[in-house]
């Protein structure tokens, strides 16, 4: 029983169609909701956690804790005047930042987020396919960056959208050939192993403790998708001002500065699910999804604690890194996989 | 040519010592001083704001003559003074004045010293401070 089928329980009175369109309505709205409090409560999260770890108290001062901080930026972000550049190519500057949180958001629902008590299970959308259309989802994010990049007629945005796209071409290859050893390892259980939630099935060890180097090479890949320090090339302050990002202001910039911490709570829960067991867990198929968020955030802290403590990369370096270390490590993964499936096997 | 050789080191080391010694100050209390309500350390030593005893002084303008920054001018104030027959007392201006305490050393009768009083930001047009405001304190002239 999952949400979509109690909602269009809920709306039977309106006969089939219509109640199965209202559920999907109410299901995205749900969403929505889930996602930006989400996102809200990262930034918080965010905030607080860095300035402890930099001896400073953070924000304190709106709400208790200043715990009202975040929604006084939102809507301040909200209120502020959107300027547009003057020679900009209309059309592509305005769609950019929405085809990166729409990236962000599709992303968000294919993960199957387990049971949660009473609710029954969450998963919001079920497919055969849900990795892969995952990571066509969050490929759609560095179309949205290269977009805002040319469109706003500005030298050190492109500059930045260019870099951010070699960082994210040179990061995809390795992050596909470390799920493709899961997969592999999951087609010899299961007869759908392109499925998150079979993959999760299949994890009595999690795969991070069979795969260390897959862990390793997804985590650093995911870490350099959410373009955050160390790999933040596709906005270094100091080089290019603010990367792509440059000439958006306002809510535009709004939806931007979300993508980057959705998709760093987006990768979290990615590899909790594929490399940590997921919502598997004593009792889990009643919490699941307790099981599922506390190794989420727990991955957050730690992404957060590298964010911190690492100085920028240079860009040679980095695509070298990306190239000449990850993928041979994800490779000798690969074989390692392989290895161990024939155990399976036979 | 002198060859320097570079120990050999492990990948990912130094980084994981990095994220240690970061991670460690989740456990620190922070630093910050909350300035408002609590106030930082002034050592003792530390002088600011200048006060005046009008009683004391005798009008010798030595002050204005040694304040390095002109920020000292004799003004006429009527008072009954018999040390201080012209009249003339010292009007400091604390937008200019650097507290290099060269009037505090001059004073012949140390009629014109410093204190340890701070915060002496406000909303007004000028920072002139007329003899009567320098003998108050700080509390006072916001008044
Ligand atoms: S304050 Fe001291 S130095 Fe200045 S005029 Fe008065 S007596 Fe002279
Ligand atoms: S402290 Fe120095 S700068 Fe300030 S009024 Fe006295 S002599 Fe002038």
């Amino acid at each position: 029983m999952n949400i979509l089928l109690r909602l269009q329980l809920f709306f039977q009175i309106t006969g089939h169609y219509a109640s199965y369109f209202l559920a999907y309505i109410f299901e995205t709205i749900f969403f929505l909701i889930f996602v930006f409090v989400s996102l809200i409560a990262m930034i918080y999260l965010f905030r607080k956690y860095m300035a402890r770890l930099q001896l400073r108290y953070g924000p304190n001062r709106v709400g208790k804790f200043g715990s009202l901080q975040l929604i006084a930026d939102a809507i301040k972000l909200v209120g502020k005047e959107s300027i547009l550049p003057k020679l900009r190519d209309d059309f592509a500057y305005k769609t950019a930042p929405y085809i990166v949180f729409i990236g962000l958001v599709v992303g968000f629902i294919l993960i199957p987020y387990g049971d949660f008590y009473w609710i029954g299970s969450l998963t919001i959308t079920h497919s055969d396919v849900s990795l892969i259309l995952f990571f066509g989802a969050i490929a759609m994010m560095p179309i949205g960056e290269i977009l805002a990049g040319i469109s706003s007629h500005n030298k050190y945005a492109l500059l930045g959208a260019m870099r951010g796209v070699a960082k994210d071409v040179s990061f995809e290859v390795p992050m596909m050939l470390s799920a493709i050893a899961l997969v592999m390892m999951d087609s010899a259980v299961n007869k759908t192993p392109l499925e998150f939630s079979s993959l999760v099935s299949t994890q009595f060890i999690p795969f991070g403790i069979l795969q260390p180097l897959g862990l390793f090479v997804f985590m650093v890949a995911m870490i350099a998708r959410s373009s955050y320090t160390p790999f933040d090339l596709s906005e270094s302050d100091s080089e290019i001002v603010s990367g792509y990002s440059t000439e958006y202001s306002g809510m535009r910039f709004g939806l931007f500065y979300m993508g980057m911490f959705g998709s760093i709570f987006l990768g979290s829960l990615v590899i909790s699910l594929l490399y940590l067991g997921g919502y598997n867990g004593p009792y889990s198929s009643y919490a699941g999804f307790i099981y599922l968020l506390i190794k989420g955030l727990i991955m957050v802290l730690i992404s957060f604690l590298i964010w911190l403590s690492m100085p920028r990369i240079r860009i040679d370096r980095f695509v070298n890194f990306g190239w000449k270390i990850l993928l041979p490590i994800a490779i000798i993964n690969l074989i390692w996989a392989g290895f161990l499936t024939l155990g399976v096997i036979s | 040519m002198i060859e320097v050789k570079e120990p050999k080191r492990i990948p990912f080391v130094g980084m994981l010592q990095g994220m240690f010694t970061v991670f460690k100050h989740l456990f620190k209390k922070p630093i910050t001083v909350q300035y408002p309500e609590e106030k930082a350390y002034t050592p003792p030593r530390f002088k600011f704001r200048i006060f005046l005893s009008m009683d004391d002084c005798v009008g010798c303008t030595l002050c204005e003559q040694v304040c390095p920054n002109l920020s000292i001018r004799m003004i006429v104030v009527e008072r009954n003074n018999p040390h201080n027959k012209r009249n003339l007392y010292p009007q400091v201006n604390f937008g200019t004045c650097t507290v290099c305490r060269n009037c505090e050393e001059i004073c012949p009768t140390e009629a014109i010293y410093l204190t340890h009083e701070l915060e002496t930001a406000r909303t007004r047009n000028n920072f002139f401070y007329s003899p009567q405001e320098l003998e108050k304190t700080e509390e006072e002239v916001k008044k």
